[in-house]
């Protein structure tokens, strides 16, 4: 992308420079020559401790959920084995078919224990949840952000009726109750799909969770980007590149887009978090994945079954994903905080 | 009966002739890991029991009904449910949510009178015995009592019976049981009485009859021995015919029972007094110990177990009605003896079949279906009910709270392998030529405990060498899909318990060649001339000899037929407040024993 200092947002850069300046206290002082500002954003990035843990977390949940087959292959379970039916394991479940065992059963064999009544092993459950969540969640952000960037576009760039048509049509979309259409919806959209009597495919579930939350979940990131277009449309190197007679797609492109490259991607990676949660609470209301597909979701509905009787198996499925969307949230902060140090909190 | 997939639509348990609770320590678990004292339900302690009913004669059947020892008057039972009442229309009860409520409020020409050891006498209600018959069975006379009223003080006639009869005849009643009916006036019953008695038609006298205001007489056209039976289902309580409001009456029924309906909130509440005008000297099983009951229609099944585990302020006083103990609860419920004490367990009629489609060219071969048969874990399958206080391993057909049932009976050897027997399984299937990744389906309901099954399932097809397609149907159709003759489903789970202590409401309805039609009850389309004739034949016997007609009928369904693979006999596990007196398992619902209880401290 080309850099917004080339295109002559002269007053941010030298903001920037006059920010690190003062942060760096002297020591890089020859460090004026020619930073280009993704330099100076990672050089203040890497100074934000809490940023670069959280940034190494989220690397290593989506490395893990890459590896997954991998770690399970060597740890030597799947998460769909009922390991309580296989003669290897007798004594896996009490007479009230919870985890023998402390803590939910774990032990060598399960490290994370295994699932009451069926003998599934929580910890490939969690890691294949995992993998579940991390993918339905990428591709639901990017479609929504895709969605979102383009509406706002369009709208901010175009005003007019157009804005007040997109506008109206984005109020709307707000005003749904998102949980309650998600409830109502999932069973319709999987319904126009699928012939009554046939088995629903594990896809064509993911397929549909996709499409209800990428509907419901755009118009966030289109009024945060027609505002910042709305600003960006009247100042003086649009009007410059408008009279020097670019063409409007290009003015777009290069000059309007990239000074909003910094919204967008902190939008979203506040959106990747709660499109988690709402996968999560799809499958926890029984409307999204189904056995025997792992999902955290339906993991939390397990738990609930028995939380008192068997907390730990609520306990892994819980403490990991709030772990990740408090990484997640965090190096969004993070990220903002260093592309934009004057929006400070 | 049929047992349907929502807990408060539980069909009506008539009446059930084994299953009491005997918490003995002896225990018969095969290997099991045991933590100490198996305090469950065991079938062979209902076997002990489980006896042909009899039927009492007028000494019998006179009240007041035996005191309650320590019973004490006053005060009032609150009662859990976790749904409204399905019906309050005696002519439309045939779930057992309503059963049970029609106990406290109903009367009926017969009853079921209990002993303390759970055997069962049927006796008159209303009537002064359990019926004359004569003609070889086919005509039954029943003489009513002296002082038998309503709630506003109306004698009650033989005109009152027969209108309760013939209302059932007409559009306004459309859930009730119609074994009667069809019995009197054939499977199109209705045909011959369209607006039942309302337009002032009568049955002619040869089919129903009234000489005069004591006595009733019924024609059959072949012998009925079961009638006395039938006639004490909730379903043929008297509707006095000055009371009867149509279709309103499901809202504001009479009372001829110990109690009558106060108030009621739809969906929210129900409050319940005493009716002044039940005379105890006519009524040999119920009592009237407490002032009311208090319904709650809007307490989970989990709420419930919790509030009555901690047994706080007025839980104490609290029972549940037809809810059982929730499954993730009962470790907490049996492991802490004070809580437990406050139990009844017990077998509920329900035996858990995998029913195989014999329309299906997959499961034609009985090699295939014996191979399934041997493969499942029925273990696990109990296990994702609720373990072994949910149920219990099934050997036949038959659930230990049918008269007859042999506790050994066991052809596919499940107590030797409760986790499925899949050398022989594969034996057979090689026996058969069934090729490796041959398609199978199954459907299942896509209930939480029917999600977890079909795992089980799934994995022991695959063992199998079968490509399992599972197919979720939405629970509150299942049995309406799978009921059809033309499903397209292969395997498929169902429930089935009697109406009645008889094997003849478990036999005829679900394995009868003759019955099969769409939303009938023959899941399997088993048509075999042999059971077919057996059946024909155990109906017109009296009781004693039709147990070992149906006996031999079951032998040749499960070994020689093999139409559903029995899973598992389902269990009760009920829980009640520390201030009720008197509660029991009672072997006629296979719930409390609504009509005993009292308050110790009123």
């Amino acid at each position: 992308m080309t850099s917004p200092v080339e295109a002559e947002d002269a007053q941010a850069s030298t903001a920037l420079d006059e920010e690190t300046e003062s942060k760096a206290d002297g020591k890089e002082t020859k460090g004026h020559t020619g930073r280009s500002p993704g330099q100076l954003m990672w050089a203040r990035f890497k100074r934000d401790r809490t940023g670069v843990v959280c940034a190494w977390v989220v690397i290593a949940y989506f490395a893990i959920a890459l590896l997954a087959p991998v770690i399970s292959w060597l740890y030597g379970k799947d998460p769909y084995t009922l390991y309580a039916l296989e003669p290897d394991y007798p004594f896996l479940l009490d007479d009230f078919e919870m985890p023998a065992g402390d803590l939910g059963g774990m032990s060598g064999e399960f490290w994370f224990g295994v699932e009451p009544v069926i003998g599934r092993d929580v910890f490939t459950m969690l890691l294949y949840g995992m993998r579940t969540s991390l993918f339905m969640a990428f591709i639901i952000t990017f479609l929504s952000v895709a969605t979102g960037v383009l509406i706002g576009m369009v709208s901010g760039f175009f005003g007019g009726k157009v804005d007040y048509w997109l506008g109206r049509t984005t109020d709307f979309f707000l005003a749904f109750p998102s949980q309650l259409f998600f409830i109502a919806f999932m069973p319709i959209v999987i319904a126009l799909f699928v012939d009554p009597a046939d088995e629903t495919p594990t896809y064509l579930r993911a397929v549909a969770m996709v499409l209800v939350t990428w509907f419901l979940g755009w118009m966030g990131m289109a009024r945060l980007v027609r505002s910042s277009v709305l600003s960006l449309r009247e100042r003086e190197f649009v009007e410059a590149a408008k009279v020097s007679g670019a063409s409007r797609w290009r003015i777009v492109r290069k000059e309007i887009l990239p000074n909003i490259v910094t919204p967008i991607l902190v939008q979203g990676t506040y959106m990747l978090p709660s499109a988690i949660l709402s996968i999560a609470f799809l499958s926890f209301v029984g409307v999204g994945f189904v056995e025997p597909t792992p999902d955290w979701g339906r993991m939390f509905a397990i738990g609930a079954q028995n939380y008192e009787q068997n907390p730990t198996y609520m306990f892994f499925p819980g403490i990991a994903l709030f772990v990740f969307v408090l990484a997640f949230n965090l190096l969004g902060d993070s990220v903002r905080d260093a592309f934009d140090p004057k929006t400070g909190r | 009966m049929k047992l349907t997939r929502s807990r408060s639509m539980r069909a009506i348990v008539v009446a059930v002739a084994a299953g009491s609770l005997a918490l003995t320590g002896c225990s018969n678990d095969n290997g099991k890991k045991d933590n100490g004292k198996d305090g469950s339900a065991k079938k062979e302690d209902a076997a002990k029991q489980s006896k042909p009913v009899a039927y009492g004669d007028a000494a019998a059947s006179t009240g007041p009904a035996k005191e309650v020892a320590g019973a004490q008057s006053g005060g009032t039972i609150g009662v859990y449910l976790q749904s409204d009442l399905s019906h309050l229309d005696p002519g439309q009860i045939y779930v057992s949510d309503a059963g049970q409520f029609s106990r406290l409020t109903h009367r009926k020409l017969t009853n079921f009178l209990e002993d303390k050891d759970g055997n069962l006498t049927v006796v008159g209600d209303i009537a002064t015995d359990s019926g004359q018959s004569s003609n070889g069975g086919k005509t039954w006379t029943f003489t009513l009592k002296d002082g038998i009223k309503d709630d506003e003080g109306n004698e009650i006639t033989s005109a009152d019976v027969r209108h309760t009869i013939e209302r059932m005849y007409s559009k306004v009643i459309f859930d009730g049981p119609s074994f009667v009916q069809t019995w009197l006036s054939g499977k199109d019953y209705r045909k011959k009485l369209p607006d039942g008695p309302y337009k002032g038609k009568h049955l002619p006298d040869d089919v129903l009859e009234t000489p005069d205001d004591k006595t009733i007489v019924f024609h059959f056209d072949q012998p009925r021995p079961d009638l006395p039976q039938a006639l004490a289902m909730a379903g043929y309580s008297i509707v006095p015919e000055k009371r009867d409001t149509k279709e309103k009456y499901d809202k504001a029924p009479a009372a001829l029972g110990p109690y009558k309906i106060a108030e009621r909130k739809p969906g929210k509440s129900l409050k319940m007094v005493k009716n002044p005008h039940w005379d105890p000297k006519t009524d040999v099983v119920r009592h009237q110990y407490v002032d009311g009951y208090d319904f709650t229609t809007t307490v989970e099944q989990a709420s419930q177990t919790k509030r009555l585990v901690a047994d706080q302020g007025e839980a104490k006083n609290f029972i549940q009605f037809t809810t059982s103990v929730d499954p993730g609860q009962i470790q907490d419920v049996v492991s802490d003896p004070e809580v437990n004490k406050r139990t009844i367990k017990g077998f509920q009629p329900y035996v858990w079949q995998m029913n195989f489609n014999l329309n299906k060219d997959v499961v034609k071969d009985k090699k295939v279906r014996d191979a399934i048969t041997y493969a499942i874990p029925n273990k696990s399958m109990i296990g994702a009910d609720g373990g072994k206080y949910g149920g219990e391993l099934a050997g036949g057909l038959f659930a230990p709270t049918l008269p007859g049932y042999d506790p050994e009976y066991d052809p596919f050897e499940k107590s030797k392998t409760p986790m499925g027997n899949m050398k022989k399984a594969k034996e057979l299937l090689k026996e058969a030529g069934v090729k490796e990744g041959t398609k199978i389906t199954y459907a299942h309901a896509n209930s939480p405990r029917a999600e977890k099954q079909k795992l089980i399932i799934k994995r022991t097809l695959e063992k199998l060498g079968f490509d399992p397609q599972l197919k979720s149907i939405d629970a509150a159709t299942y049995y309406e899909q799978i009921g059809k003759v033309k499903n397209p489903y292969d395997l498929y789970i169902t429930g089935w318990g009697q109406d009645w202590p008889s094997p003849g409401t478990v036999v005829t309805p679900v394995y009868d060649g003759d019955l099969i039609s769409d939303g009938a009850s023959n899941y399997s389309h088993i048509n075999d001339p042999k059971v077919n004739e057996l059946i024909q034949q155990a109906l017109t016997e009296e009781p004693e000899v039709a147990a070992k007609t149906w006996e031999q009928a079951h032998h040749r369904i499960v070994e020689e037929i093999n139409p559903a693979a029995p899973i598992y006999y389902a269990k009760q596990l009920q829980l009640f407040g520390s201030n009720i007196g008197g509660a029991r398992y009672s072997t006629e619902s296979s719930y409390v024993n609504i009509n005993d209880l009292y308050l110790k401290k009123p």
